[in-house]
């Protein structure tokens, strides 16, 4: 049994759900959104944990499950609660209900793509980018300061350098230049990330258990999610990584527990693989509706146990 | 140099600084979470051959990595002052990019440090303690029935700490690196405490016993930021050793 944890309308969810009803894999759904009509409770005895989720009046127990999808949105925003006050039973009651399950998850001997604990190297951009390179990865030059003429110099010596978020949050990649100069002191309130620009080609790497989907993005844009209002356009195609640089991404996702990732690297003219970060928790949607991978299918055969 | 981050209401740190000049871990700064948030200059970097830091605190100090020998780490958080006076739409934001920073220039500071800063806690990982029940099973110590379920309050202040209530009597017992500190203990628990720093990956590692019905030395807390004078002289040699790298450390 499997057990989808999210918004079922949400994109990556619903694919994962639509692979498991075409294998015939029976699957329960934790709806946020319905979260009123659920409750859980585990209990853990010499390291062995059992419990039960009841769901829509049907109560199934959490030894049953065996894989675990976790695409949970953050349930104090739920659509639900936008009217309730900050103290209201019913947020209390869906927080509790949400801590139940994130921290069955963490315990739970089920493959859980992506346990929460992993999922925390993302929090923290030059953090992640230090374990990244200590997996044999090339990483872009990088500064963070509050000293605008460190920034100068370095916007000197590499010509072309980006600017991005140091946390998870309005992670936007953008290029430094024109007015960006006049607002440099600002920085001095906060220390800003930057970045050597790296030339090359964009590839996004997915890795599920054992297997590797990687897709070569073509674009002009500084960051290609974001193309076309950075007035570009982005390209995607299938492409197949030499086998030490697949092998090499199945090792980076493995070290950091992640059995699901999105790993970003850059492809340079002179055949080094530069990565940039590593998605926890990747939208995989928007690659497999531009290549067709399956990596939907790939994904609910992880759950299964049946991907080999 | 010998790098001591904590509060400046952290006694047990402040505490360990003086045994550890002692022991003479010389020259040692003592650099408070308050002084690093009003530092002047920061500089962090991380190309091919690695990551580096230089910090200029307000009174001049510098914090370089290349004078760095070993760094007791007790830092939870950074008070930064002009976080008070960004917009409330940006305040949010700027103190996730500022937690962000610090986890990583925290992780850059050269070894041995106790404890590197993880993602869950900049002194060393955090969990709830339904994974420290775990984790303790799988060390092999005695532990206690643990039940959560969605009708119990949410817990996230009182997730963490111990499983019996504040006025039970408990023993405390440090592990540093492989060195255990603190109790006259059996082998097999010993060597469970020794497991249980390993399996959290964490250098320093306060465990909290209760007795129980079923056991005296019952598992009933664990953390990354122990209260140090607890373990005395004893825990001050373990760590000065730890620090002058005599002593392979959990990572």
């Amino acid at each position: 049994m499997i057990l989808l944890c999210g918004i079922p309308s949400e994109t990556p969810l619903a694919m994962v759900r639509a692979q498991l009803d075409n294998l015939d894999i029976p699957y329960v759904v934790f709806n946020q959104r319905r979260f009123a009509a659920m409750t859980m409770a585990f209990e853990l005895s010499a390291g062995q944990v059992t419990g039960r989720l009841q769901v829509e009046g049907r109560s199934y127990r959490l030894e049953e499950f065996g894989g675990v999808y976790t695409r949970l949105m953050d349930d104090q925003r739920l659509p639900e609660l936008c009217d309730a006050p900050a103290d209201a039973p019913q947020r209390r009651a869906c927080r509790a209900l949400h801590d139940t399950l994130i921290h069955w998850c963490e315990l739970a001997p089920a493959r859980v793509v992506n346990r929460t604990a992993a999922m925390a190297s993302n929090g923290s951009k030059p953090y992640q980018t230090q374990l990244i390179r200590a997996h044999g990865f090339a990483v872009p030059e990088t500064l963070i300061t509050n000293d605008p003429d460190l920034v100068r110099a370095f916007h000197q010596q590499h010509r072309r350098v980006i600017y991005k978020s140091i946390s998870g949050v309005r992670s936007i990649v953008h290029t430094l230049e024109g007015e960006d100069f006049e607002r440099l002191d600002r920085i001095r309130w906060c220390p800003t990330q930057f970045q050597a620009f790296v030339e090359g080609t964009n590839v996004r790497v997915h890795t599920i258990g054992t297997r590797v989907f990687a897709t070569a993005i073509h674009t002009q844009a500084t960051d290609y999610r974001y193309a076309q209002r950075q007035g570009g356009e982005a390209s995607l195609h299938a492409m197949e990584l030499p086998d030490e640089l697949a092998e090499r991404c199945l090792k980076l996702a493995q070290a950091l527990g992640l059995a699901f990732a999105g790993i970003d690297l850059k492809l340079t003219p002179d055949k080094h693989a530069y990565c940039f970060e590593v998605n926890p928790s990747p939208a995989f949607s928007y690659y497999e509706a531009h290549t067709g991978q399956p990596i939907a299918h790939a994904v609910a055969c992880y759950l299964a146990g049946t991907l080999g | 140099m010998w790098l001591v981050l904590c509060t400046s209401r952290d006694t047990s740190a402040l505490w360990a600084s003086q045994g550890l000049k002692a022991r003479g871990l010389e020259p040692l700064e003592c650099v408070s979470a308050e002084m690093l948030a009003q530092s002047q200059r920061w500089e962090h970097r991380i190309d091919a051959q690695g990551a580096t830091i230089d910090i200029t605190l307000a009174d001049g100090r510098h914090i370089r990595n290349d004078a760095i020998q070993g760094v007791l780490n007790r830092l939870v958080c950074m008070p930064f002052e002009p976080l008070r006076l960004a917009h409330p739409a940006d305040r949010e934001y700027a103190s996730q990019e500022l937690t962000a920073f610090c986890l990583s220039w925290l992780y850059a500071l050269p070894l041995p440090v106790i404890n590197r800063a993880t993602p869950q806690g900049l002194a060393g990982q955090w969990r709830h303690r339904s994974e420290w029940l775990g984790l303790a099973a799988c060390a092999g110590l005695s532990t206690p029935l643990y039940r959560k379920t969605s009708e119990d309050a949410s817990d996230e202040r009182d997730g963490q700490g111990r499983f019996v209530p504040s006025d039970t009597p408990v023993q405390t017992v440090f592990v540093v690196a492989d060195q255990v500190v603190g109790a006259t203990l059996l082998p097999h628990i010993r060597h469970g405490c020794r497991r249980l720093a390993e399996l959290s990956h964490t250098a320093l590692l306060g465990i909290e016993f209760a007795a129980s019905s079923v056991d005296p030395w019952t598992f009933a807390g664990a953390t990354p930021l122990p209260d140090l004078q607890l373990g005395g002289e004893a825990l001050l040699d373990a760590l000065a050793s730890a620090l002058r790298g005599q002593q392979e450390l959990q990572p």
